[in-house]
C-alpha cells in the first residue's frame, strides 16, 4: 500500500493524468492510447453533422473532433468510411444494475405496519431513503440489449414504491462499479404504485396521492421540528433531495393532471414519466409546459381475424394502437419537452424500430436523437455528459453503418467511456450475390447469397430445381452445405473468400462418399438490394383522429353551450308552480332565462337577439337534470381507503376518471350532476367529487367548482368488516361499539389540532419565528372543516341503533350529519332525524343483501318524507343510475308520494344534499340549464329521455345517439380493416381480450396493485 | 319424502309417484273447495290477448272461465264469491326462472345461502329439498305478481337440478309445481376474468376447448351408464342424468359470449339434448338464425343491466328483447345478478322496460308469462288466463308493468287467494302508525 501511495502522489504533479484510488494487480496498463476515427460522418450534436469528420479520444475523453484534423503519429487509426458515429443515447429511466425488486403478491393478512426495520418512515411505500448509486452494480448481460439499440448510458433508480429515492447516471460497460457510476444523485424519483409494500395503507390511489402529499408536509414539518421525539432517515433524506429534479411515473395521461396538481401545491415540478397516451391531451400539457420521459410501447395490432373474438377490443384499444406511433410527433408538434425511454417495451429489440417509427410519422430526426442524447443531459441537469461529442467531453459514441434513423443501419460498436464495445463485426466481408460455382470442374451450380450481412441465406440453381443450402462466414472462411438434386447425402464445401472484394472463392469439399475435392465460385452479380421495393409496397402509418373522449360515443369536439327556446313541453318546476303544460323554456349562456307559455322572444329581447335555438318539445316533459346523491361511477383504481379506519385525508377528486363509458350512459338516462362518493370501508371514509357528466371534458372541467366539500362516513358491517371474511379481524373497530369510540377519539383529536393552530396562528410574528408550527395533518384538517361547518357529511347507515348514535355524537361534538345514506332504517327514527336536521338518502327497494338490511322496506323514502324529511333515492350502482326515474316511481307505488314529489327524490332533494339548490334541482330563472326532455312522464317505465343538458350544452340526444353509434361501427370496422392488413404485411399481432373496469360499489375493497384471479 | 326414496328406483317409480305427489299436492292447497268469480277487469291472458272486461271463473283450483263479461250471462249462484274490480287489470302469476329464490335468503350471511353446493359436475343436488317456503323474500315478491320461481342451484359446471315452485305452501312438497325439472350448465369461459388495479382483463381461456371436451365426454359416460341394464355400483351424478336422456328433465346452458353460445349450441346437437335452453345468451343475436333453426328458447340476461361491452349501443340489453323476437327468437325473461333474489319483484318492470324499448306490450308481458311457462315446460299448467289451467293469477289496480302503477288488489296461487301482507308491509303499517301517519 505505502509503495502505490508514493506512487500516487508523485503523479500528483502530472495533473492531466485522470487518477483512481483502486491498486493495480500486477503491472499498470495505462490508457493513454490515442485513438483516431477517421472518414466517418460524425453527429456531434443533434443537427450538426461533420461529413468525413474525425474523432480523436484519450484515456475516455474526446481530444478532437472536426475535418481534416491533424491524426497523431501515435494514434491508432480507424477508416470508418462510410461509417457514422453518434453520441451513445442515455435511458432517462432504467433499473439497469439496479436489485431485482420481488412482489410477494397480496398478503392474505392485515398488516397494518411498515416492515422495514430501520428509522425510516412509517409507511413502507415511501422509500425515499433509497440511493440508487448505493445500491448499483454492473450486469453486464442485461446491457447487451440496451447497447445494440444505441444506449450508452442509463439513468437508473429502483422502481418500487411512492417515494423511491434518488436516481444514479451510470454506463453500461464493466471495467468496474467505480468507473460505470457517473453520478448519483441525478433526480428523485416517485410513482402512484405502492410496488411490493403489503402494508395496507394505502389501498387506493387516491390514498396514495393523499400519502404523496402528507409525506411531503411532513418533510417540510420535520425540517422545523425538534427531533426528539422522533428521528426520520427518510424524511431527513427527502429534505436533503428536495433541490433535485424529481420525475414520476404514471399510468396513464389523467395521472399527469394529478400529479401536476401536487406539484402546483408544493411549488415545483414534475418530470412525467408517462405510458404513452400523452398526445390525447397534448395541448393541455404543453399549456402547463410540462416534460415528459416517454416509452415507445406500441401495442401490437390485435388479431381480429376472428369476429367474435374481435368484438371484446373496445374502440379506446384500437384507436390506440392506431394513434400510439405518432405520440412523440404530436408532442412535438405542440412544442412539449421530451426524451425517450426504453421502459415499458416487451423487448428491448423494439426499441430502434419504434423510434424510426416516431420519425417515419413526422418527428424530425433531429428532436428523435436529442430525445435520447442532448434533451436528456438537459432535462437532468446532468453534470459530466451532455449528449454530445465535444473536445473535452467524456467519449461516449457507437458507430453504425448507415445513418442510425434508417432502418438497414447496423451498430457495430459502443465506445463507453473510451472503451469498446463490439456489437456487430465492421469488418464483416459483404458476400452476397450471385456466383458461379464449380465442383472438380464437373458439376456446375448457381449460387445466390441474400439475406442481411449477417444473417446470410443460400438457394442454388441446378438446371431448373432449385436447392437449398446452408452458408455460413466467419472471417474470411465460408462454409457451404447442400444436398445435391436427388441425393439425401449432403455435400460440404469449405473454403476462403480470396479478396476484399469477395468476388473469388476456393477450396476443398468433402463428397458424400468421403472424396475430397477442389471447387471455386465466381462471383457474377453483386447482391441487388430490395430495400427500395420493400419501401414502396409498405403502406404508410396513417393518423387517426382524436376523440374527447378518446373512445366509444366520443366525439370530435365535445358539446358547447347554445343558447335555445324549448317550447311547448310539460314542464316539471321542482317549484310551487308543480308541472306547467305546454310551456317554454329559455335557455341562455348555460343558465334558464325565462320559464312561461309562448314566450316571445322580440318582447324579452326588444333591441338585440341573440342567436337561439328553437327546440319543438311538443308532448315532451321537460325536467331538471336527474342527481344522484351516491354514486360510485368515474373513479380510478378503487373507491375505498380501506387502509385506515380513519381515512378522511384522501379525496375522489383526485381521481375521477373522465373516460368512464356509464358517464355517457348515465347521461342517456337522464342524470346531470353525481356525487361520487368514497365506499364505506371504514367510519371516516374520504372527501367526494361532485361532478356534473360532462362527457368529453377533463376532470377538472366536471368538477363543481362552487360546490363545498363533502365527505363519506360509513356504519355498520362494512366498517366493522363483518364480510370481508375471516382473516380481517385486527382492524380497530370490529363491532359498532367501536365505531363510535373511533369518532369520538378522531374529533377530539380534530378540535385539539385545531387548538394547536390557533395558538400558533395567534402568536406575533417574531415569536413565530421561534416556535414549532405544528404538523399540518391532512386527516384532521377534513375533520377541522366539519366542524367549522366547510364539509358536509353523508353517512353510509343502515339500523336505527348506529343512526342514533352518530346523531349524539354529533350533538355533542358540535357538528351535523348532513345526509344519511341509504339509511334504510331512517323510517324507524325518521323523527329524530328531523330533530337533528338531517337528509335521508335511501335506495328505492334494496335490501336482504346483507344481516343489517333485514328490516329494509321500499317504503323507507315515503315514511321520511311524511315525516317531513328531505328525502331522496340514490343509484350506488352503475346500472341504477341510469334509470333513477324509475326508481323515484317506486316511491308513488310503495308508500303513494305523489308524482311531483317523488321525482324530487332524484332531483330538487339531492340538490339540497349536495347544498347546490341555489344552482340546480328545479327548473327556476337563474339556475343552470341541466335540463332532461322526456318522451313521457318521467316517472312511467315507458318513459325515454330524448335530450339531456347541461348548463346549455347538448351531452346526449336520442337522434346523435343513433348517429354515434353508426360512428362507432364505422369506425371500428375501418380499424378492423387496417388491423387485417397490418397483419396481413407481418406485423405482429395480439390475442383480443377483453379490458373494463371494475364497476365499483361502495363495499368495494379491492386492493390496489393486486391481481385477483 | 316418498318420492326422495324412491328416485333410487328407476324412472317408471318417479314418473308415477311425481304424477300422484303432484295431484296429493293440489289437493292440498284447493281444500278450502271454493269457487271464485272475478268481473270488471281488463284481462292480460298472456298469449297476446287482451279482454277489455273479462269474467274470469276459479274453481277447483282451476280456471273454468275466461271471456268478454258482455258473452257471460251473470250467474252469481254458480260461484262462492263473486269479486268485482271494474277497471282493474288481470294477469296470469308471472314466473321467474333461474332464481336462487328460497335458496339464499340473505346474501352476505353464510348460513343462509343454499344454491352454490361443492364440486364442479353435480346434476344430483336439488334445489327441491333445500328450498325454503319460510323465506321472507317470497312474500315481497308475489305481491308485486311473481307467484311462480325455478329455484335454480348455482356456481360449479353442471350446478345441479332446479325445480319450479308456486310461491305458496306450507313445505316444498306442497309448494312444488314441477319437481327436478332441469340441470343447469354454466358453459365454459372463453375468457379468464383478471382484476388488476380496478381494471378488469378478460384473457384467452386457455382451457376452454379442455373444459367442453369435459362436459362432452361427461355426458357420453352418463349415457353409456343408463344403458347398462344392472348397475353394480350406483354414481348418483349419473343417476340424475337418466331423465335428462329421456327428456324429461330440460338441459339449462348458461353462456353469454358468441363464441360460447355457438360452442354450446354444437354441443347440443351433437349430444342430441332433447329439450335445451339457453340461458344469459347476452350475444343471442349474433346466433339468432341457429336458435330458430333449431328451436332452442332463451332466458336472456336481466334487462336492467349493463351492456357487456363499452362499445355496445348503450340501451342495448332494454332493446334485446325486441330484436330477438324480430327474429323469431322465442324467449323470457329473468332475474338473474346480483340482489337476485329480493329483486325478483322488479321481473314486471323488465318487461315494462323492454316494451318501452320496442317490444308491443302484450309481447312484453308474454316474456315473463306464456313464453316462460313453455321454456320452463309449464305450459300446459300455467303461464296464460285460459280455461283449463291453474287459477294462478293476480288482479292490479293498474298496468302491472309500470311500478306506478303495479299494486296488487287479489292473488290467487292454484285456486287459493293468497295473502299478499309481508314482513315489509307489517313493519310499514307499524311504523306510519308510530308517527300517527295515515296509510293511503
Amino acid at each position: 500500500m505505502r509503495f502505490i501511495f508514493l506512487i500516487v502522489f508523485s503523479l500528483i504533479t502530472f495533473n492531466s493524468f485522470t487518477q483512481i484510488t483502486f491498486p493495480v494487480n500486477g503491472n499498470r496498463n495505462p490508457s493513454n492510447t490515442i485513438f483516431a476515427f477517421k472518414n466517418a460522418t460524425i453527429t456531434t450534436s443533434p443537427g450538426e453533422v461533420l461529413i468525413n469528420g474525425t474523432l480523436l479520444i484519450k484515456d475516455g475523453v474526446v481530444i478532437g473532433v472536426g475535418s481534416g484534423l491533424q491524426i497523431p503519429s501515435s494514434a491508432v487509426v480507424y477508416d470508418l468510411k462510410g461509417a457514422y458515429i453518434y453520441h451513445s443515447f442515455i435511458d432517462p429511466y432504467s433499473s439497469y444494475g439496479m436489485p431485482d425488486v420481488k412482489s410477494l403478491g397480496r398478503s392474505p393478512n392485515p398488516q397494518i405496519e411498515s416492515n422495514t426495520k430501520g428509522a425510516y418512515n412509517w409507511n413502507e411505500a415511501i422509500k425515499a431513503e433509497t440511493n440508487a448509486a448505493e445500491l448499483f452494480s454492473a450486469d453486464l448481460k442485461s446491457a447487451d440489449g440496451p447497447l445494440k439499440n444505441g444506449f450508452g448510458l442509463g439513468i437508473v433508480h429502483v422502481k418500487d414504491g411512492i417515494f423511491r429515492g434518488t436516481a444514479a447516471l451510470v454506463s453500461y460497460d464493466g471495467n468496474s462499479d467505480n468507473e460505470a457510476l457517473k453520478q448519483s444523485r441525478v433526480y428523485t424519483a416517485y410513482s402512484f404504485d405502492k410496488g411490493t409494500s403489503r402494508q395496507d395503507y394505502p389501498s387506493s390511489l387516491m390514498g396514495i396521492i393523499a400519502l404523496m402529499r402528507q409525506t411531503f408536509y411532513d418533510a417540510q414539518w420535520y425540517k422545523t421540528a425538534n427531533h426528539e421525539k422522533e428521528i426520520n432517515l427518510t424524511l431527513d433524506r427527502i429534505n436533503e433531495t428536495e433541490n433535485l429534479p424529481r420525475l414520476i411515473e404514471v399510468d396513464d395521461y389523467l395521472s399527469i393532471y394529478r400529479a401536476d396538481k401536487i406539484a402546483k401545491e408544493f411549488g415545483f415540478d414534475f418530470i412525467f414519466k408517462g405510458n404513452g397516451d400523452e398526445y390525447l391531451r397534448a395541448a393541455d400539457f404543453a399549456e402547463r409546459k410540462l416534460s415528459m420521459v416517454i416509452p415507445l410501447n406500441f401495442p401490437k395490432a390485435y388479431d381480429v381475424s376472428n369476429p367474435y373474438d374481435a368484438m371484446n377490443v373496445s374502440l379506446a384499444e384500437m384507436k390506440h394502437w392506431e394513434n400510439a406511433p405518432f405520440n412523440a410527433a404530436i408532442l412535438a408538434e405542440k412544442e412539449i419537452s421530451f426524451v425517450f425511454t426504453t421502459d415499458g417495451l416487451e423487448n428491448i429489440d423494439q426499441f430502434l424500430p419504434n423510434w424510426r417509427k416516431c420519425i417515419e410519422v413526422g418527428l424530425s430526426t433531429e428532436i428523435a436523437l436529442s430525445a435520447v442524447t442532448t434533451n436528456v443531459a438537459k432535462l437532468f441537469s446532468l453534470t459530466s455528459i451532455d449528449g454530445t461529442i465535444q473536445k473535452g467531453k467524456p467519449a461516449n459514441f457507437f458507430i453504425s453503418s448507415a445513418p442510425i434513423f434508417e432502418n438497414n443501419a447496423v451498430i457495430y460498436e459502443q465506445w463507453i467511456n473510451g472503451s469498446q464495445k463490439i456489437i456487430n463485426n465492421r469488418t464483416t466481408i459483404d458476400i452476397r450475390g450471385d456466383y458461379d460455382l464449380n465442383i472438380d470442374s464437373k458439376k456446375q451450380y448457381t449460387l445466390f447469397i441474400k439475406g442481411s450481412v449477417n444473417e446470410l441465406n443460400a438457394t442454388m440453381q441446378d438446371g431448373d430445381s432449385t436447392i437449398k443450402a446452408l452458408i455460413e462466414l466467419n472471417g474470411n472462411q465460408v462454409a457451404l452445405s447442400f444436398s445435391p438434386l436427388n441425393q439425401k447425402e449432403i455435400m460440404r464445401l469449405t473454403g476462403h473468400v480470396s479478396e476484399s472484394k469477395s468476388r473469388i472463392w476456393a477450396g476443398n469439399g468433402l463428397l458424400s462418399n468421403g472424396d475430397w475435392v477442389k471447387w471455386g465460385a465466381i462471383k457474377k452479380a453483386d447482391f441487388a438490394d430490395l430495400k427500395k421495393k420493400d419501401t414502396a409496397t409498405k403502406t404508410p402509418l396513417t393518423r387517426g383522429d382524436i376523440w374527447f373522449p378518446n373512445m366509444a360515443f366520443g366525439s370530435l369536439t365535445t358539446p358547447q353551450p347554445k343558447n335555445m327556446i324549448i317550447r311547448d313541453a310539460a314542464v316539471w318546476t321542482n317549484e310551487d308552480k308543480g308541472i306547467l303544460k305546454e310551456t317554454d323554456v329559455l335557455v341562455v349562456d348555460g343558465k334558464i332565462a325565462h320559464i312561461g307559455p309562448k314566450l316571445d322572444l322580440s318582447i324579452i329581447y326588444p333591441k338585440k337577439m341573440p342567436e337561439i335555438i328553437e327546440v319543438d318539445a311538443k308532448g315532451l316533459h321537460l325536467t331538471p337534470g336527474i342527481i344522484d346523491e351516491h354514486s360510485h361511477i368515474a373513479i380510478s383504481r378503487g373507491v375505498n381507503e380501506s387502509g385506515q379506519a380513519n381515512s378522511a385525508e384522501v379525496s375522489i377528486g383526485d381521481v375521477v376518471n373522465s373516460n368512464d363509458i356509464n358517464i355517457y350512459r348515465q347521461l342517456s338516462g337522464g342524470v346531470t350532476t353525481s356525487q361520487l362518493l368514497h365506499g364505506s370501508a371504514n367510519p371516516i371514509g374520504g372527501q367526494s367529487a361532485l361532478i356534473k357528466l360532462k362527457w368529453g371534458e377533463t376532470p377538472d372541467i366536471m368538477n363543481i367548482d362552487s360546490a363545498k366539500g363533502h365527505i363519506k362516513f360509513a356504519l355498520g358491517e362494512n366498517v366493522k368488516q363483518s364480510n370481508w371474511g375471516d382473516r380481517k379481524t385486527e382492524r380497530f373497530p370490529q363491532t359498532r361499539m367501536g365505531v363510535e369510540q373511533v369518532y369520538f377519539d378522531d374529533f377530539y383529536r380534530a378540535k385539539e389540532y385545531s387548538d394547536l393552530w390557533t395558538l400558533y396562528n395567534a402568536k406575533s410574528n417574531r415569536d413565530k419565528k421561534s416556535a414549532i408550527p405544528p404538523r399540518k395533518d391532512l386527516e384532521l384538517e377534513a375533520l377541522v372543516e366539519i366542524l367549522n361547518k366547510q364539509r358536509f357529511i353523508t353517512c353510509h347507515s343502515y339500523v336505527q341503533s348506529e343512526i342514533n348514535m352518530l346523531m349524539h355524537v354529533a350533538d355533542s361534538m358540535g357538528f351535523k350529519i348532513n345526509t344519511f345514506t341509504h339509511i334504510l332504517e331512517g323510517y324507524k327514527v325518521a323523527d329524530k332525524m328531523k330533530e337533528h336536521g338531517a337528509y335521508g338518502s335511501t335506495f328505492s327497494d334494496w335490501w336482504a343483501y346483507k344481516f343489517e338490511v333485514n328490516d329494509a322496506i321500499p317504503y323507507n323514502g315515503a315514511i321520511m318524507h311524511k315525516v317531513g324529511i328531505t328525502t331522496g333515492f340514490n343509484s350506488d350502482d352503475a346500472e341504477m343510475g341510469r334509470r333513477l326515474n324509475q326508481e323515484a316511481a317506486k316511491a308513488v307505488k310503495y308508500g303513494g308520494v305523489s308524482e311531483i314529489e317523488a321525482f324530487k327524490f332524484v332531483s330538487l332533494n339531492p340538490a339540497k344534499m349536495l347544498q347546490l339548490d341555489h344552482r340546480i334541482g328545479s327548473i327556476k330563472e337563474g339556475k343552470d340549464a341541466d335540463i332532461v326532455l322526456w318522451s313521457e312522464n318521467p316517472l312511467s317505465i315507458y318513459a325515454k329521455v330524448q335530450k339531456t343538458i347541461i348548463e346549455g350544452a347538448v351531452y346526449f340526444d336520442v337522434d346523435k345517439d343513433v348517429e354515434l353509434r353508426k360512428q362507432v361501427a364505422e369506425e371500428r370496422e375501418r380499424l378492423v380493416q387496417k388491423m387485417l392488413l397490418a397483419k396481413k404485411n407481418g406485423s405482429k399481432t395480439q390475442k383480443p381480450g377483453k379490458r373494463e373496469k371494475e364497476l365499483y360499489e361502495c363495499d368495494t375493497i379491492d386492493d390496489e396493485g393486486y391481481e385477483v384471479n | 319424502m316418498n318420492v326422495i326414496l324412491l328416485m333410487m328406483r328407476g324412472m317408471k317409480l318417479i314418473k308415477l309417484l311425481l304424477f300422484v305427489g303432484m295431484s296429493l299436492g293440489f289437493k292440498q292447497v284447493n281444500a278450502q273447495n271454493k269457487s271464485t268469480l272475478i268481473l270488471g277487469t281488463k284481462a292480460h291472458v298472456g298469449n297476446g290477448e287482451i279482454i277489455k272486461n273479462a269474467a274470469i271463473g276459479i274453481r277447483d283450483g282451476k280456471l273454468d272461465l275466461v271471456m268478454h263479461s258482455i258473452d257471460y250471462r251473470l250467474d252469481t249462484t254458480k260461484y262462492d264469491t263473486i269479486i268485482r274490480l271494474y277497471g282493474q287489470h288481470s294477469y296470469p302469476g308471472f314466473i321467474s326462472p333461474n332464481n336462487e329464490l328460497g335458496l339464499v335468503e340473505i346474501e352476505a350471511v353464510r348460513a343462509t345461502r343454499d344454491a352454490d353446493e361443492v364440486g364442479d359436475i353435480t346434476p344430483q343436488v336439488r334445489s327441491l329439498v333445500a328450498y325454503n317456503t319460510d323465506s321472507k323474500i317470497i312474500p315481497t315478491v308475489r305481491s308485486n305478481g311473481v307467484l311462480i320461481v325455478q329455484a335454480t342451484p348455482q356456481g360449479g359446471r353442471i350446478s345441479g337440478t332446479s325445480s319450479i315452485f308456486n310461491l305458496e305452501g306450507w313445505n316444498w312438497e306442497d309448494a312444488v309445481l314441477k319437481m327436478d325439472d332441469a340441470i343447469h350448465i354454466n358453459w365454459p369461459s372463453v375468457y379468464n376474468r383478471k382484476w388488476q388495479n380496478g381494471t378488469i382483463t378478460y384473457e384467452e381461456n386457455t382451457k376452454f376447448e379442455s373444459q367442453v371436451y369435459e362436459l362432452n365426454s361427461f355426458f357420453k359416460k352418463a349415457l353409456a351408464y343408463t344403458k347398462v341394464d344392472f348397475v353394480l355400483e350406483k354414481d348418483l351424478r349419473y343417476e340424475a342424468m337418466r331423465s335428462v336422456f329421456t327428456g324429461d328433465k330440460k338441459v339449462f346452458i348458461h353462456a353469454n359470449n358468441a363464441r360460447e353460445l355457438s360452442s354450446a349450441i354444437y354441443f347440443i346437437k351433437e349430444q342430441r339434448i332433447k329439450s335445451p335452453v339457453l340461458v344469459g345468451a347476452y350475444d343471442a343475436l349474433l346466433v339468432a338464425d341457429l336458435l330458430v333453426d333449431y328451436a332452442i328458447p332463451v332466458v336472456l340476461r336481466r334487462v336492467h343491466e349493463l351492456p357487456l361491452r363499452e362499445d355496445d349501443a348503450v340501451d342495448l340489453p332494454y332493446r334485446l328483447p325486441f330484436l330477438l323476437a324480430e327474429k323469431g327468437v322465442i324467449f323470457c325473461l329473468q332475474n338473474d345478478g346480483s340482489m337476485q333474489a329480493m329483486g325478483t319483484r322488479n321481473l314486471p318492470f323488465y318487461a315494462g322496460t323492454s316494451a318501452a324499448y320496442g317490444l308491443n306490450r302484450e309481447e312484453a308481458l308474454k316474456s315473463i308469462t306464456l313464453n316462460a311457462a313453455k321454456i320452463l315446460g309449464i305450459e300446459k299448467e300455467v303461464g296464460s288466463l285460459e280455461v283449463g289451467k291453474f287459477a294462478t293469477l293476480f288482479v292490479s289496480e293498474g298496468d302491472a308493468l309500470d311500478m306506478r302503477t303495479n299494486k296488487l288488489t287479489v292473488a290467487f296461487i292454484n285456486g287459493k287467494m293468497i295473502d299478499l301482507s309481508s314482513h315489509q308491509k307489517e313493519l310499514y303499517e307499524r311504523y306510519m302508525n308510530k308517527y300517527g301517519l295515515e296509510i293511503n
